[in-house]
């Protein structure tokens, strides 16, 4: 190694030549095979996607037949909105939507982050404890709205026995039925499904908080209380935005298995959400037009919370590559 | 060696140390984590428990805390095609297992080369791509089912497993790729520059470097796309009808309706459909738990 010779190149340095930046279409050109790798994904989630929200748009300003052919549909312009909009249904389902969506969210990032703080200390049989917390979210919704409304059952439900035998109810407990506590018995059931999700969310942010903050802190004397607020609390910002955002939308889009079975809307309406709604006037009334419509302001609301959250994702990576 | 191992392993416990805080906020630990632990486990144990009841005993009040005589009839008559309900159950469960598994490869098939080119390649509107391939998520399948629902009429797939298959496909894509691209990135591109000199090409480098070394990322994967189709209830509800076709969520409420007091037989068949997806999951909970986290932590 040592008796290699080195040949010093002594002449002027070549101007260096910054490559040329090339246009969009010609670095697209030039990388054509890269989207062979992606187009298969993309070809599958245009055809579902793109096509069918422009047909909901289109479907939502048509009087159409309770027939599943779509032949003969009238064009009614915004007709369908406003026969939503006017509707006094329309309204109480609105009220029971963010009912329903701010409670389940709020219940299941609360009990997620708390389970994702007690899960996060080391102790025996901590992984069991973990996997049985997941149960719930792995589990079928169908399983599970089935089980509960056993559990809710009027009369033979084993809530209801329970609370009597613990003397805090008399007689039985009425709670699917019951026009007052249908929603909340609902609530509870959602919550149970999903708090899991927010611990699993909120567990991996935890990990992320760095050690040396929470014991340089803790050699400055700060109370567990005080480190909780001024050094997991912060770190968990980011996370905390995704979780909260991803069970809105999954509350207020997609949620829609545990009220369909449990009680399809009942009683007389009084649980009806919006997505149940829908459901109800599309495939029960077989009323495209106006579920279209109210599918649209669905969107809608949904599309103003996707804003947020893909900001909340862009911004992230922007953070990211600064590091 | 040992010494060495021993002497990390205090390291490591010492790292972790800090996080023991115990006196009052302890306590209230505990307790919490009991509270939630019976919160999330005891409808799963009622289950259980009414699924060993006689269909009598199931209707008492008040009810048996404990099945005086347990049986597995139900179990039995669910699982034995001798009898009609059987007959019917063990179809539902192999359409199920059809349609999950075809959902599961061909998801796949599509996810993996999309996720590698989004971790690797820098093609322009890459990002803009992967955005809106997650985007899916975010709409709610009711917006969906309806326009789907013509789609499918028109290419006469309505009351078939493909509708199914297809629409799970979509929905599952968009996480799949999520969680393959998190896998992706954490294998080091060296790797493959190493094997691009020896002169693989740059497909055989991503199928022979690369695909082995994501394999429990693809696994995590799989059985992610697997559980969804496996518990998906709104399309299998609207898109197929008849009795010989339908999938295990959409039959139960069959079985719900026609029998309708038989609650242990019910919760039997809840509990079948639910034992493989519960194992499978706490089996593979720790790649699982990963990569469903990665993405959001770290972006």
């Amino acid at each position: 190694m040592t008796t290699a010779t080195y040949q010093v190149d002594t002449r002027a340095p070549r101007p260096v030549r910054r490559p040329r930046r090339r246009s969009v279409w010609a670095e697209m050109r030039h990388r054509w095979a890269d989207y062979m790798y992606v187009l298969p994904a993309l070809a599958v989630m245009m055809a579902v996607i793109a096509y069918p929200i422009y047909y909901t748009v289109f479907l939502s300003f048509f009087k159409t037949p309770p027939s599943l052919a779509m032949d003969d549909k009238i064009f009614v312009g915004f007709e369908n909105y406003g026969r939503i909009l006017t509707n006094d249904s329309f309204w109480s389902t609105t009220w029971n939507t963010l009912i329903w969506t701010f409670f389940s969210t709020f219940f299941a990032y609360v009990l997620g982050f708390g389970a994702a703080l007690v899960i996060n200390r080391e102790f025996i049989g901590r992984g069991i404890a973990r996997g049985i917390l997941l149960i719930p979210y792995v589990i079928s919704a169908v399983a599970a709205a089935y089980v509960w409304r056993w559990i809710y059952h009027s009369d033979f439900g084993v809530l209801g026995a329970l609370l009597t035998q613990l003397g805090l109810a008399d007689g039985p407990v009425v709670l699917l039925d019951s026009v007052d506590r249908v929603l909340t018995a609902l609530i509870v059931v959602n919550v149970w499904k999903e708090f899991p999700f927010a611990m699993i969310m909120m567990l991996a942010g935890l990990q992320t908080v760095p050690d040396q903050l929470h014991r340089a802190a803790r050699v400055d004397g700060a109370s567990a209380w005080q480190r909780f607020w001024h050094i997991t609390v912060p770190h968990l910002k980011g996370v905390t935005l995704i979780t909260v955002l991803l069970l809105m939308v999954t509350n207020l889009g997609s949620a829609f298995t545990i009220p369909w079975i449990m009680t399809g809307g009942g009683p007389v309406g009084a649980s009806h959400i919006w997505i149940t709604q829908i459901y109800e006037i599309a495939f029960g009334r077989i009323r495209f037009g106006i579920a279209s419509a109210y599918s649209v302001i669905l969107f809608i609301a949904i599309m103003s919370l996707g804003v947020v959250y893909v900001r909340a994702l862009t911004g992230g990576d922007e953070r990211r590559r600064q590091e | 060696m040992t010494a060495i191992a021993e002497n990390q392993a205090d390291v490591r416990r010492e790292s972790r140390a800090p996080r023991r805080s115990f006196g009052h906020w302890g306590l209230v630990g505990w307790v919490y984590l009991v509270a939630l632990l019976l919160f999330a486990i005891l409808p799963m144990i009622w289950m259980v428990l009414t699924s060993v009841k006689g269909q009598f005993s199931a209707l008492q009040y008040p009810p048996q805390w404990i099945p005086q005589n347990p049986t597995l009839e139900e179990y039995r008559r669910l699982l034995s095609p001798n009898n009609d309900v059987g007959q019917e159950f063990i179809g539902y469960l192999l359409n199920s297992i059809w349609v999950s598994t075809a959902t599961t490869v061909l998801g796949l098939l599509v996810a993996v080369p999309a996720a590698y080119a989004f971790s690797r390649f820098r093609f322009p509107g890459r990002q803009f791509l992967f955005y809106a391939v997650l985007l899916r998520n975010m709409f709610p399948a009711v917006v969906f089912l309806m326009p789907l629902f013509i789609m499918m009429r028109w290419f006469g797939l309505v009351n078939t497993q493909w509708s199914l298959i297809l629409t799970y496909l979509t929905f599952g894509l968009p996480l799949s790729i999520w969680l393959l691209k998190g896998f992706y990135d954490n294998i080091p591109v060296e790797l493959e520059r190493a094997a691009r000199i020896d002169g693989a090409s740059r497909f055989k480098a991503f199928v022979l470097v690369v695909m082995p070394l994501s394999t429990p990322g693809i696994i995590a994967t799989a059985i992610y796309s697997f559980i969804l189709a496996w518990n998906e209830y709104v399309y299998a509800l609207t898109f197929v009808n008849s009795k010989s076709k339908l999938t295990l969520p959409v039959g139960l409420e069959r079985f719900f309706t026609e029998y309708a007091t038989n609650w242990p037989g019910l919760m039997a068949a809840s509990f079948i459909m639910s034992v493989p997806v519960v194992v499978l999951f706490l089996v593979l909970q720790k790649y699982f738990v990963r990569a469903l986290t990665e993405g959001a932590v770290k972006t």
